[in-house]
């Protein structure tokens, strides 16, 4: 075990799903603990629960029981406006289907996160410099090419990477990606796998990723693996950051 | 910021929203257009209702009529507060009558008003000279007959001559034998005849007919006519023959389908009421001291020997009438709009739900319930505002031209759309009230808003997982 501080804590979290008489416990009594740095990889069958704890973590769900908690303050019980905060800011999203938004271009879906921060005069008046940073970003992540198209007119691998970069614009602390490989084949995948791993190794960014591919699993730190709505036994433990 | 740039792009990536864009502009189109032509019928026709009959007038109900009619009319301008109002005044004297003409040799009687009118006074007033059909009487209205009439009227009463006994001899130193009769006949007094009692309308008239072609007169200057009506003193009747001189052509049917107009001093002989008159016609230099006005001429001419009434207070039922049915067909557009609305709520909720995993992303990162309720909100009002702002360009362009419009789809179908012989008015008459565009677009831009709260709402409260799992 490490004796860091951990970044963010998952104390004993229940949650389920439906009404009273067809209720689907999902977690029940998780726990579990991310360093600052760590590059986590939580697997489990399917209904296991692990996009459902990648939510918790990012406060875009409430636990019916137990607590999260961010750097050993509670977040699971802020207000709204609070948690909307947070997940602009301190989380970045990544999803299976990469959720860009069809109207947008790729570079407009990477900005849409500092647009949500800002008001329309904090937009204008930061304007050049956030667009600076959108373009760095997508030349990070290999997209400086599609900056005006549309993400129909995006592979699959391409959208990802834009979905990296839109999560990135605002410096989160966590990048919580749930199933980011799900969708591509495998040598793209590796290629998404690659990006966040040098992310984790090059900025120290903590992730947080759900997967099904246990060999992307065990290139990470660690591997939590969900069992019944419990963390199994960490597989892997490695404090090198 | 993400809120106008989204609400942006969903307005022009959404076809949906162009349905929503065109239930809005239809509704405004419809309701600026069907105001404008109310209001420019009400406008017209108190137009020509103020036009045809004078801003004030003092009635007696007594048969007699008014007496001394001069003698109150120089009163009332020696007045000094009412003389500094008044601009004209006109003694009238107003009579049902039977009229009785001949058409090829079959006798018609029909039942209308006589107007006792001196003309030059009765124009000052206003109503009269210009919507008589001799452009002569429009300038100086007279009764006379006009020279062709004239010969039309001796044409008419030609009769061969008797043949007479040639005259004696004249025998020296006996008296002549007397003149013969004066060979210039007999012409009698002129009278205005109402445009629809001499004519009937050209049944094959169509929208393009010129004018003076549309209606067929029975009665022409020089034609004569019989008045039959009652003696002013006691109820016998008395009878006089006119002639035709002109028509009175108002395009208000009640007026131009009863009203003569004849020659006050002849008539008020023939009902041996000299110096009397049924009303006083009062023009005011500004109507709006009519109260003012009629409240001192009450004080002067008190009831129930007489009755001062302004214009409104005459036609007080039909501007009534006017007023209630605009207002009624206003609530009927709306509803109109409203069922937009309904089309706008319908079409919302549909984009909400097909953009309910968008929701989710947006809320993912991290924007707020009231932010993404904003955009709904923002886009409900922008397409509020598209749709009013090409409405009213619509409404307008098709009020400009609802004429030519009219005609194009009279010659289309086939059909008179806008019937001439009902309504009097040659042209579809509208009038554009700005305050009533504008209402009509804030009425608009604000269902479109109402309409959208509640798909609004709904997007806010999506829960962000579930919006994220839909597919």
């Amino acid at each position: 075990m490490c004796d860091a501080t951990p970044l963010l804590t998952a104390n004993n979290v229940h949650k389920a799903y439906g009404k009273s008489a067809e209720k689907v416990q999902v977690l029940s009594g998780l726990d579990l603990e991310v360093n600052a740095g760590e590059f986590v990889s939580i697997v489990g069958a399917s209904g296991s629960g692990k996009t459902t704890l990648l939510h918790l973590l990012g406060t875009l769900d409430r636990p019916d029981q137990g607590t999260i908690q961010l750097d050993g303050q509670r977040i699971d019980n802020l207000p709204s406006e609070r948690r909307d905060a947070l997940r602009n800011g301190t989380f970045g999203f990544i999803f299976q289907f990469y959720h860009l938004l069809p109207e947008l271009s790729t570079l407009d879906n990477v900005l849409m996160p500092q647009m949500i921060a800002h008001s329309v005069l904090g937009w204008l008046s930061r304007r050049k410099e956030v667009r600076r940073r959108g373009h760095e970003l997508l030349e990070k992540v290999g997209l400086s090419h599609r900056l005006k198209h549309r993400p129909s007119e995006l592979s699959g691998g391409e959208m990802q990477r834009a979905a990296i970069a839109r999560a990135l614009i605002n410096r989160p602390r966590v990048l919580l990606a749930d199933e980011p490989t799900g969708n591509l084949d495998s040598s793209t995948g590796q290629e998404i796998f690659g990006l966040l791993r040098d992310l984790n190794r090059h900025e120290g960014l903590t992730i947080i990723m759900v997967t099904h591919n246990l060999e992307l699993a065990g290139d990470t730190d660690r591997m939590v693996r969900l069992v019944a709505g419990r963390v199994e036994r960490a597989t892997t433990e490695i404090c090198d950051y | 910021m993400y809120k106008l740039l989204l609400c942006w792009r969903y307005l022009l990536t959404r076809y949906l929203a162009l349905a929503s864009i065109i239930s809005v502009m239809l509704g405004v189109a419809t309701l600026i257009v069907v105001n404008s032509v109310m209001a420019g019928f009400s406008t017209k026709l108190k137009e020509r209702l103020h036009g045809l009959i004078s801003d004030m007038v003092i009635e007696s109900p007594n048969m007699e009529g008014i007496p001394e009619i001069q003698a109150k009319i120089e009163r009332i301008r020696n007045d000094e507060f009412l003389g500094s109002k008044i601009e004209a005044m006109d003694p009238t004297l107003e009579v049902l009558a039977l009229m009785q003409y001949r058409i090829q040799g079959e006798t018609f009687t029909k039942y209308v008003k006589v107007v006792a009118v001196d003309p030059t006074q009765r124009s000052k007033i206003g109503g009269f000279a210009e919507h008589l059909l001799n452009p002569e009487n429009r300038l100086h209205p007279s009764f006379n007959l006009t020279p062709e009439a004239q010969e039309r009227y001796i044409y008419n009463h030609w009769e061969p001559p008797i043949l007479q006994p040639s005259p004696p001899p004249h025998v020296p130193g006996e008296k002549p034998p007397p003149d013969p009769p004066p060979s210039v006949p007999f012409v009698p007094r002129g009278i205005i005849l109402g445009n629809a009692l001499a004519s009937y309308r050209n049944p094959n008239a169509t929208p393009v007919t010129p004018k003076e072609e549309r209606d067929v007169y029975v009665l022409k200057p020089g034609d004569d006519i019989w008045i039959m009506t009652v003696s002013g003193q006691k109820l016998s009747p008395v009878v006089a023959r006119f002639a035709v001189c002109d028509y009175f052509k108002s395009e208000m049917s009640e007026y131009d389908a009863n009203y003569v107009f004849a020659p006050i001093d002849y008539v008020q002989q023939l009902r041996t009421m000299e110096n009397r008159g049924t009303s006083i016609q009062i023009k005011l230099n500004d109507y709006r001291d009519a109260p003012e006005v009629k409240a001192k001429l009450k004080a002067m001419f008190p009831e129930p020997l007489y009755y001062v009434s302004t214009w409104e207070d005459k036609q007080g039922p039909l501007l009534g009438a006017i007023a209630v049915e605009r207002g009624l067909l206003n609530v009927l557009l709306f509803l109109i709009i409203c069922v937009a609305g309904f089309g706008i709520l319908a079409i919302f909720a549909m984009i909400v739900s097909e953009k309910t995993r968008d929701i989710g992303i947006l809320k993912a990162l991290g924007a707020s319930n009231g932010g993404v309720m904003k955009i709904f909100l923002g886009y409900g009002v922008l397409l509020g505002i598209v749709g009013a702002g090409l409405g009213t360009i619509l409404g307008l362009v098709i009020t400009w031209n609802i004429n030519d419009i009219e005609i194009w789809l009279s010659k289309l179908t086939g059909h008179e759309v806008f019937p001439r012989d009902i309504y009097y008015f040659s042209t579809i008459p509208t009038d554009i009230q700005p305050m009533s565009v504008l209402l009509v677009n804030l009425g608009a831009v604000g269902i479109a808003v109402l309409a959208s709260i509640f798909p609004a709402m709904r997007a806010a409260m999506l829960h962000p997982v579930r919006a994220l799992r839909y597919e």
